[in-house]
């Protein structure tokens, strides 16, 4: 295609061409456009269809604020809907298509919708599908949303990849127009660490769609200048292509900087980066967007904020029109009319709402005092009706109904906007986040010159404030142009329906029936009519809609007051939140130190918290996991086996106070642990509940090794951290996890010794010379450094051998060659639990929150004797209820019967209800050495119920089995093998 | 079993260089962290964000009354070297806790911004600053050793994990 | 959010663990044993204001130190912060 609507001027380049493709269609722009401007210069006018009714829509604005052209950009995996083509940068190979549409954009199936527009009012869903109710799910529900929804996902995964970062800085300046641009240039010289962010590729903000001297330059070329100062200053960052989308507390905001969408290739860097720009201060320099006036088919394609006009004509040498109209209530208007004049774009008509205009326009129709009722056209502007019912005619039409500044960040805190008469606007409220300052035309300065002056001023200020004195240089001079407005918000004389919201099909009609049915606050207004949601979030329309219902309230602007605005300014991809969290990079791995040589046995590996383990190691010919864990047990059990038990937290505990602060944090005895002994502790939380148990060694009189769960190694130490700094904060004890220093072996089985004598260096290791619960420094494999543990998870006589985390491979292939002898066998979790099942030992099943050492059969260890964490409460009369809940083992009487976990307890006869519920099931396994499965459970007065039939009722899986209560230590109950 | 001795393994073995940056393993030193030790002999306590040098030792603060010791070592008994220069306090070898990244190049800073959160900027972060974070959701110690070269440590059984966002880091800005 | 801490400056919330109200640090004698009712006050009971509040921040990603934050719940405002262990100290805690 030709691009007929190109004209002279503008910053593109037009020795290069860019190609693209739009619905299938080749067409070419230069370097330096915008998919929009590319669209109008190649005569492109209808781009897309409105989100409710279907209707044609063409592109309304240049800039963040588009409600209407929303384009899917991009191919298969990688396009993106809903991409405002207002600040798309083309790119050589562009693909893009419109939305909102079944059937080609000419002829939309669904624009059938627009006929029947007068049953789709305000609230029209909720008066609707009310009844019957059962049609919803079925019937209304899937039908909305086949029609809703803004542009179409493609369904695949994102291939592109995101990235997040963190920028530090004095002083962040958003928006780099010219009160952004002379705030860095004052902050910079001054020496504040600055940076300056701008949405746009091009800094200069207005500068650059504008026709003002700076300086005595062209306002582009004064950008250009001031951009490469700043560009120079190592003390200055400048970020094109970067939105400001949030602020958040204490100086944080969030920013997006699209890396790569303006290229045809992102050659495998983040498309997306996030960032969270941490700001001493802030300068909100975001300028203002401009908004229309509601009348007669204000929507068809061709009719344009006046500004963006401008825009396309002076930025990118694109006339939008060959025969311009315009309506204006300010003096924005006048200057669109004489930029496109001076381009030689012939101006059909200016209408001025105002009477009294002091501006005039040589050869050019003018009319004041009067406004537009009707456009004519369906797809395309072909003329303007004046309310006299006058019709001229024009392929396009400029409408500026006033500027609004661009107060979004200054919400973010919940800080409320003001009106202000003199501009017909809200300015930022006085409630701004912690340490922003608000410059420009977002402040309400709406000429240039006083953009320029207050950035200046402000810029020096606070660069002075945080202690910056170097010379800020003299501020930008500019002419200071007129801005008057006169406010006018929507032709009452029009009958046809005038538009408000574009993006959400709200017309004038939909706010007065709001206002009708009770919906007056502008609050309930958003929500009943859906006025300023979605992707643009009323930029162009929120004012406008307002000062409608103010009308219709017969209250003031001010009076009706505005809603407030939340992060994100505009809109985030979700993949730039997820950044590279993302498949197997959604969190660490921690990998145990026998891993490598665990992959080599081909082991099958499980996720504990962050934790790789090793499940079982399957040999050939096993046709299940069971038979692999089935067979580790069993070799365990009757020879000897190996485990990595790496993953249990390991806290080094230190000080010459670390005996009595262990007493104070466990709920059993520590004080007397002699030297070279371990003991098994009980770890209670304040209000008596059992969180975690483990083991503690005592190396020497000062030294302590504690270990914890593997799933609450974090939590302890914290917790331990809270006891020695905040409750004893004069004990003598220091706390430092080792957990990941250590490469901890468990060898289990009645050929433990046996095994472990050729691996320990010079120690005794028979029974009388290492009993059960003792422990030691020493060597392994002559002379590496070791601690040695008589302690067992298993119920078999067991050590637990740690050798610093650098020897860890090595250990595990010495332990295995050392081992072949004794035919040991690597074993991993599964086969683990299932041994501790055997034996009884609670786990993460058993302590879930709610259970007390009581329950658990451990009253006994919970000293009364003592102050302990927890040990007070746990005696509260609630807790020691004769029947509640106790630890028991259950068989099945069926033994061929497999039992699940989750299955409650019944007694026999009882109906299966709540108020029957006698317990649940916490654990099962199958039992290698007992030949069937067993489990472990909480039994309402269990223990006094040893060897009754009672019923696991598990509706959930439809299973009522009958078992019998049993001990919890269902092999070894008196541990003379552990201590063999 | 004498036959059997036990060798260390560096835990990444790494040594890479990405756009400029290089990227290697730090196994020869030792990390021995001090509790409650009111002074060193031969090395100035550090501040809680400055570290201090002496020889070709460096301690750095880890927390409120713990220190950690770092130098060239690579036998498995640093601690006792440390625990007979002490007057007092407590000593653990946390060598094997840790594992230890030295990243260095010109473009450093570009790299680390986008996982480290602290400011690096030289004014605010200069040689010898030291300190823990967070980076990637590994907790993580950073020091400064020269204008363009940062000790990174990170747990050791996530060091895999922590290589790979250092890495991913650099090759995103490369 | 940002908490200004005492020994190391500003660092980002995203490194702490906050556990509440800082009257956790008042613990009640558990040697006494009809303490219960202190206790369950202790334990169980929690202003709930609009406006100051004092609570337990953690530093686990950093130098471990429990933090009292003194911080404005309407803004969000971090007014004080202080070591835990100062503040435990001031109250009588010591062995």
């Amino acid at each position: 295609m030709t691009q007929d609507f190109r004209i002279d001027g503008g910053l593109i380049d037009r020795s290069r061409r860019v190609r693209f493709t739009w619905n299938g269609v080749d067409m070419f722009g230069h370097p330096g456009d915008t998919l929009a401007s590319a669209l109008l210069a190649n005569g492109k006018r209808l781009v897309g269809r409105s989100f409710k009714y279907h209707r044609p829509r063409g592109i309304f604005s240049a800039g963040p604020e588009e409600p209407n052209a929303l384009t899917q950009v991009g191919r298969g995996a990688a396009q993106e809907p809903n991409t405002r083509a207002t600040v798309q940068e083309l790119y050589d190979g562009l693909y893009a298509t419109s939305q909102n549409h079944r059937g080609p954009l000419e002829f939309d199936l669904m624009s059938v919708t627009d006929l029947m527009a007068p049953f789709f009012g305000a609230g029209f869903y909720y008066k609707t599908f009310m009844w019957p109710a059962k049609l919803w799910e079925k019937l209304y529900e899937p039908a909305i949303r086949a029609s809703a929804g803004l542009g179409r996902l493609s369904g695949l995964p994102d291939p592109d990849s995101y990235d997040h970062g963190y920028l530090h800085c004095d002083i962040l300046i958003i928006g780099a127009g010219p009160a952004g641009l002379s705030a860095a240039l004052a902050a910079g010289r001054a020496g504040a660490r600055v940076i300056l962010a701008d949405e746009d590729f091009l800094f200069g903000g207005r500068l650059n769609a504008e026709t003002y001297e700076v300086d005595g330059h062209a306002g582009a070329t004064w950008a250009t200048t001031a951009t490469a100062e700043l560009a120079a200053m190592p003390n200055v960052r400048i970020m094109p292509r970067t939105t400001a989308y949030g602020a958040f507390d204490h100086g944080i905001y969030g920013a997006l900087e699209r890396k790569t969408d303006h290229l045809p290739e992102a050659r495998g860097k983040p498309r997306q980066v996030l960032w969270r720009i941490y700001s001493k201060r802030a300068i909100l320099a975001a300028g203002a967007t401009e908004r229309g006036i509601a009348f007669g088919n204000n929507d068809r394609p061709g009719v344009m904020l006046s500004g963006a006009v401008r825009a396309y004509a002076n930025r990118w040498g694109v006339a939008p029109g060959k025969k311009l109209a315009i309506l204006t209530n300010n003096d924005d208007g006048w200057r669109t009319a004489r930029d496109l004049k001076a381009k030689g774009v012939q101006i059909a008509t200016i209408v001025d709402t105002r009477s009294d205009v002091a501006h005039t326009l040589d050869q050019t129709d003018i009319r004041t005092g009067t406004a537009i009722a009707d456009v004519t056209g369906r797809k395309g502007v072909t003329g303007i009706v004046l309310e006299s019912g006058y019709r001229i005619e024009a392929d396009c039409l400029a409408v500026s109904g006033g500027w609004s500044p661009n107060v979004h960040l200054t919400c973010h805190q919940r800080g409320r906007p003001t009106w202000r008469d003199d501009i017909a606007a809200f300015v930022p409220g006085a409630d701004l986040p912690t340490g922003m300052t608000i410059a420009g035309a977002a402040n309400g300065a709406m000429t240039l010159a006083a953009a320029l002056h207050e950035g200046h001023t402000k810029g020096a200020e606070i660069a002075a404030d945080l202690g910056h004195s170097n010379a800020p240089g003299a501020p930008a001079k500019a002419e200071d142009e007129p801005f008057a407005i006169t406010p006018f918000w929507h032709v009452t004389k029009s009958t046809k329906r005038a538009w408000v919201d574009l993006q959400n099909d709200v017309t004038t009609k939909d706010i007065k029936l709001s206002q009708q049915e009770g919906f007056h606050s502008v609050e309930h207004l958003k929500r009943y009519t859906t006025l300023g949601m979605a992707t643009d979030q009323g930029k162009t329309s929120n004012v406008l809609g307002l000062a409608i219902m103010a009308e219709a309230t017969g209250k003031t602007i001010a009076e009706t007051g505005t809603t407030i605005f939340r992060p994100p300014y505009t809109p985030v991809p979700i993949g730039a939140f997820a950044g590279r969290a993302r498949g197997k990079d959604f969190r660490p791995f921690r990998l145990t130190p026998s891993h490598d040589w665990a992959t080599e046995q081909g082991a099958t590996f499980v996720e504990a918290g962050m934790w790789l383990r090793a499940q079982w190691f399957a040999r050939d010919g096993e046709k299940g996991w069971r038979d692999s864990v089935d067979r580790e047990v069993e070799m365990t059990r009757n020879g000897v086996g190996i485990c990595d038990v790496t993953t249990l937290g390991k806290i080094d505990v230190q000080g010459k106070d670390a005996a009595e602060f262990l007493n104070r944090v466990y709920a059993n005895p520590f004080l007397k642990l002699p030297v070279g002994k371990v003991r098994y502790g009980l770890m209670l939380r304040e209000d008596g509940i059992v969180y975690d148990d483990g083991t503690t060694a005592r190396l020497s009189e000062t030294h302590f090794v504690m270990t914890t769960t593997t799933a609450n190694a974090v939590l302890v130490f914290r917790n331990l951290e809270f006891a020695r700094q905040c409750l004893w904060p004069d004990l003598d004890v220091h706390l430092i996890s080792t957990t990941d220093g250590w490469a901890q072996f468990a060898v289990a089985g009645p050929k433990s010794r046996a095994l472990s004598s050729k691996v320990v260096d010079d120690l005794d290791l028979s029974n009388d010379g290492f009993p059960f619960m003792a422990c030691a420094e020493c060597t392994v494999f002559g002379g590496t450094p070791a601690r040695l543990f008589r302690i067992s998870f298993s119920g078999e006589l067991a050590y637990e051998i740690a050798v610093p985390a650098r020897f860890g491979d090595a250990m595990i292939r010495a332990l295995m060659q050392v081992g072949e002898e004794f035919d040991a066998v690597p074993y991993g979790t599964e086969a683990l639990s299932v041994m501790r099942i055997e034996k009884g030992h609670v786990a993460g099943n058993e302590l879930t929150g709610q259970t007390t050492a009581l329950m658990m059969g451990l009253d006994g260890m919970v000293s009364k004797k003592k102050d302990a964490i927890g040990t007070l409460m746990s005696r509260r009369e609630e807790m020691v209820r004769d029947d509640g809940m106790r630890l028991v083992g259950l068989r099945p009487v069926d033994r061929s019967v497999n039992l699940n976990a989750g299955a409650h307890f019944l007694t026999k006869g009882d109906p299966a209800d709540m108020a029957h519920d006698q317990g649940w099931m916490t654990s099962v396994a199958y039992s290698p050495e007992l030949k069937h499965s067993i489990g472990l459970g909480y039994l309402k007065r269990g223990t006094e119920r040893m060897g009754e039939i009672i019923h696991a009722y598990d509706p959930v899986r439809g299973k009522d089995t009958e078992v019998e209560v049993v001990s919890s230590h269902h092999i070894d109950p008196e541990g003379e093998r552990q201590r063999g | 079993m004498a036959s059997i001795r036990l060798q260390a393994k560096p835990v990444l073995d790494v040594n890479i260089e990405i756009g400029g940056v290089r990227i290697r393993e730090r196994d020869d030193l030792a990390l021995v962290s001090v509790a409650g030790a009111t002074s060193l002999d031969w090395l100035e306590m550090p501040t809680p964000t400055m570290s201090t040098e002496a020889g070709d030792m460096r301690a750095i603060s880890i927390a409120q009354d713990q220190v950690m010791l770092i130098f060239q070592h690579r036998t498995p008994d640093a601690e006792r070297v440390v625990r007979k220069r002490l007057n007092d306090g407590y000593t653990t070898d946390q060598t094997d806790v840790w594992v230890v990244l030295e990243v260095e190049g010109p473009y450093v800073r570009d790299g680390l911004e986008r996982i480290c959160p602290l400011d690096l900027h030289p004014e605010e972060f200069s040689i010898g600053s030291a300190a823990r974070t967070v980076m990637e959701h590994m907790g993580a110690m950073i020091v400064r050793t020269g204008t363009d070269r940062f000790l990174l440590l990170s747990a050791r059984s996530s060091a895999k994990s922590f290589l790979h966002a250092v890495e991913t880091s650099f090759k995103n800005v490369a | 959010m940002i908490i200004n801490h005492p020994l190391l400056g500003p660092r980002d919330a995203a490194e702490f663990v906050i556990m509440g109200d800082a009257s956790r640090i008042e613990r009640p004698p558990g040697s006494v044993e009809d303490n219960a009712d202190a206790f369950h006050d202790h334990l169980y009971l929690r202003d709930n204001p609009a406006g100051l509040h004092r609570e337990l921040w953690y530093h686990e990603q950093g130098d471990r130190s429990w933090l009292v934050v003194t911080r404005d719940t309407l803004t969000h405002e971090v007014v004080q912060v202080d070591l835990a262990r100062d503040v435990a100290r001031s109250k009588g805690r010591s062995r």
